[in-house]
């Protein structure tokens, strides 16, 4: 359906930044900063990319679980349903959604959706061998749970999600406009990027084709490639672009990186604001 | 006994409070419709009062939790993924889904009939204009899918849904997927039988929208003729079929045939004018139904160009939907119970169902095919011995009287050398539909 994207529910659902980055009223109730909500959406990103990478599932998957889990928290509902019912808009609090738990429903249901399904119980081994790794702590006990936890959990999630459950990604995009640019051997570099901006809302807000090309314009950016004609002949609004391209940036100063260019997120930090919101009982 | 209005509520019985169980606070639950291939479904009012449509009668659809504790069945969350992005006047509308007590419920338009009803009511007269409408709205509603590179993969007449207005609207889209998305698991065992075309039926692995257009042929023939076009009682006998009715295809015909994984060399055999297999039908008609059953799917015609095709611009008009004739609504009469119809010798007309696909004919209405049978004696002994154990087919009269279709002479028949058998063994050996122990 990588042709009909204007014609999608996920066109329709795209959302004005200033809705997705907000913490909903119950976490606020509870201590929650509009910071420590960001921190537990790229850790939780990251848990769902480390979980995938066990289960071995396809790209698509893992920016699939990840789009849902953003949209869990950030959904509202769509505009034709707010017209009729105004007092109805959902957003899951993190409180009532334990993300510890969304995450890994997130990659189930996705991989069913894309059709390479992970069996549940697979999912449940590993996310059981990642909480016993050499040194882990008790709040490593909070990331732990059982087949019918995910499956409760996975009719929740489809709620939260409206049953939208159709996602484009910047992947295909990505392929297409480098060829047509005949700048594939960045593609590693821009591919990278995509990878990225899966640590941030861009999904939720923007279409996948001009995520890739902002991927693009970094990445000519850093291989220092002049595409500047390439790009004015395409018909896109440059700043859209360009701003894309500096929230990117801004995210990657935002985030420290280790030497292998991994995100680092003290873990103190995220078990203190996972602690405000999901106390497990 | 259901009530006799369509409407629902109308009468006392179904006011009755204690009839009515409310699902999730807005559904009033009525009478089990049937049972689905992942769960049951039953009717219910919608006391939601909405702007568009109040106390207005849904079918409901509960989805039975798999055994192997793999949550939302993956069918279901097919048909939920495509529904949503799916809106057309000719494909089913999924209004609502929610979860209650455990169970995913979807909430569809409630639909009165369908095709194959029609089809099968011998009652109903169809003029050539009212095949033209119905099968009109079916191209609609697959162009709308194809435009958005969905597939459906099931057609046949009962997924064909016909609503209280007479607008005709594609559904279950259980099998359905997107196209180019690398899923090939379900290939082969897609559509019922008779509707597989037949890149499907040598096993083509990677197809496109002419599977529908020629399931969308048969649906066409079937209206035509007032029974299932080609009935073949096994892959090989459907190509059997397939080929007594428009001839072997030829290399040049189809150059990608001989490189499909399954294909076997049939004897060839001559096609027979199409007008004797459809003596009533329109120049028209036969032009666009040749166009369909076209051998090669790279040249056969595209749902988009069979709307554009001389048939539905020339006369008669396609008759309005609301002016088609109906069989009664479902409920009224037990009318999925082929056995009614047996008394009669007329045309008997029995979709297969997805669950009991195998419905093979009875071996009277297999004689002008016996050469063959000889050579899958064994395997069709077991089958019919299944199949009597069904009941309804095992009763079944046959009445496909082939010299009724292929004219006085005897059908040509496709011949099949030792190798095909022992090919053909292997694959019936394989076919998991076999495996009745």
């Amino acid at each position: 359906m990588a042709a009909n994207f204007w014609t999608s529910s996920h066109y329709k659902q795209l959302l004005d930044p200033d809705k997705v980055d907000v913490v909903q009223r119950l976490d606020k109730e509870k201590g929650l900063t509009l910071e420590e909500f960001r921190l537990i959406k790229i850790h939780m990103s990251l848990q769902i990319w480390k979980l995938a990478l066990n289960v071995k599932v396809r790209q698509r998957v893992i920016a699939t679980a990840i789009t849902y889990l953003r949209r869990v928290y950030a959904r509202v509902v769509d505009i034709l349903k707010i017209a009729i019912c105004l007092f109805s808009v959902c957003r899951k609090s993190m409180t009532e959604y334990d993300p510890r738990l969304v995450a890994p429903t997130c990659l189930y249901l996705a991989s069913k959706v894309e059709e390479s399904t992970v069996q549940a119980r697979l999912l449940v081994f590993y996310i059981k061998k990642m909480c016993n790794y050499a040194g882990a702590s008790s709040s490593d006990e909070k990331y732990r749970f059982e087949i019918k936890d995910i499956l409760e959990m996975e009719m929740k999630v489809l709620e939260a999600l409206d049953y939208y459950l159709v996602v484009f990604h910047p992947y295909r995009p990505l392929l297409q406009l480098l060829q047509d640019a005949g700048i594939t051997d960045l593609t590693q570099v821009a591919w990278g990027l995509v990878n990225d901006t899966y640590k941030m809302d861009l999904i939720l807000i923007h279409p996948p084709h001009m995520i890739a090309l902002a991927c693009i314009y970094i990445a000519c950016v850093l291989k220092d490639k002049d595409l500047t004609t390439w790009f004015e002949e395409l018909r896109v609004d440059m700043n859209i672009v360009k701003n894309i391209s500096m929230e990117i940036l801004e995210f990657f100063e935002y985030c420290r990186l280790d030497s292998k260019g991994n995100i680092l997120i003290p873990e103190d930090r995220i078990n203190a604001a996972l602690n405000k919101v999901a106390a497990k009982p | 006994m259901i009530p006799a209005s369509d409407s629902g509520g109308a009468s006392a019985g179904e006011e009755d409070p204690s009839l009515s169980k409310r699902v999730a606070d807005r559904y009033l639950k009525r009478e089990v419709l049937g049972e689905g291939t992942y769960g049951i479904v039953f009717k219910a009012i919608d006391t939601k009062a909405s702007r568009i449509r109040t106390g207005q009668t849904v079918a409901i659809k509960k989805i039975r939790l798999g055994k192997y504790k793999e949550g939302v069945n993956f069918t279901a969350l097919r048909e939920i993924k495509l529904l949503k992005e799916l809106k057309d006047p000719n494909i089913i509308e999924l209004i609502d889904a929610f979860p209650h007590k455990g169970n995913l419920h979807l909430v569809f338009e409630f639909m009165e009939s369908d095709l194959e009803a029609v089809i099968r009511d011998r009652n109903i007269v169809l003029s050539p204009a009212d095949i033209k409408s119905y099968l009109q709205m079916t191209l609609k509603g697959l162009a709308y899918c194809h435009k958005k590179w969905v597939v459906h993969r099931d057609m046949k007449p009962n997924n064909l849904l016909i609503a209280s207005d007479g607008q005709l609207k594609l559904a279950d889209f259980g099998l359905a997927r997107i196209f180019g998305s690398p899923d090939r698991k379900f290939t082969h065992q897609v559509f019922a039988r008779w509707y597989r075309a037949p890149e499907l039926l040598y096993g083509a692995k990677q197809y496109g929208a002419g599977v529908d257009v020629w399931a969308a042929g048969c649906i066409f023939a079937e209206l035509l003729l007032r029974r299932p076009f080609l009935q073949g009682s096994s892959d090989i006998d459907q190509l059997g079929k397939i080929f007594a009715a428009f001839g072997t295809p030829k290399p040049s015909q189809w150059p990608d045939m001989v490189f499909l994984p399954d294909y076997v060399e049939y004897q060839y055999v001559p096609a027979p004018p199409l007008r004797t297999l459809f003596p009533m039908a329109s120049d028209d008609a036969l032009d666009l139904l040749s166009k369909m059953f076209t051998y090669d799917p790279k040249a056969r015609i595209t749902v988009q160009q069979a709307l554009e095709h001389r048939y539905f611009s020339s006369v008669p008009v396609p008759t309005k939907p609301s002016l088609l004739p109906r069989p009664p609504p479902k409920g009224e009469s037990q009318n999925h119970k082929p056995s009614d119809f047996n008394s009669q010798d007329g045309p008997l007309v029995l979709s297969p169902q997805r669950k009991l696909r195998r419905v093979t004919l009875h071996q009277d209405g297999l004689e002008g095919n016996a050469y063959q049978l000889d050579k899958v004696g064994d395997h069709v002994k077991e089958v019919r011995q299944m199949d009597g154990t069904t009941g309804q087919s095992g009763s079944m009269p046959m009445s496909i009287d082939l010299g009724a279709v292929f004219g006085s002479r005897p059908p040509p028949r496709p011949t099949l050398n030792s190798v095909d058998r022992s090919h053909l063994k292997r694959k019936l050996d394989l076919d998991p539909e076999f495996d009745y122990h």
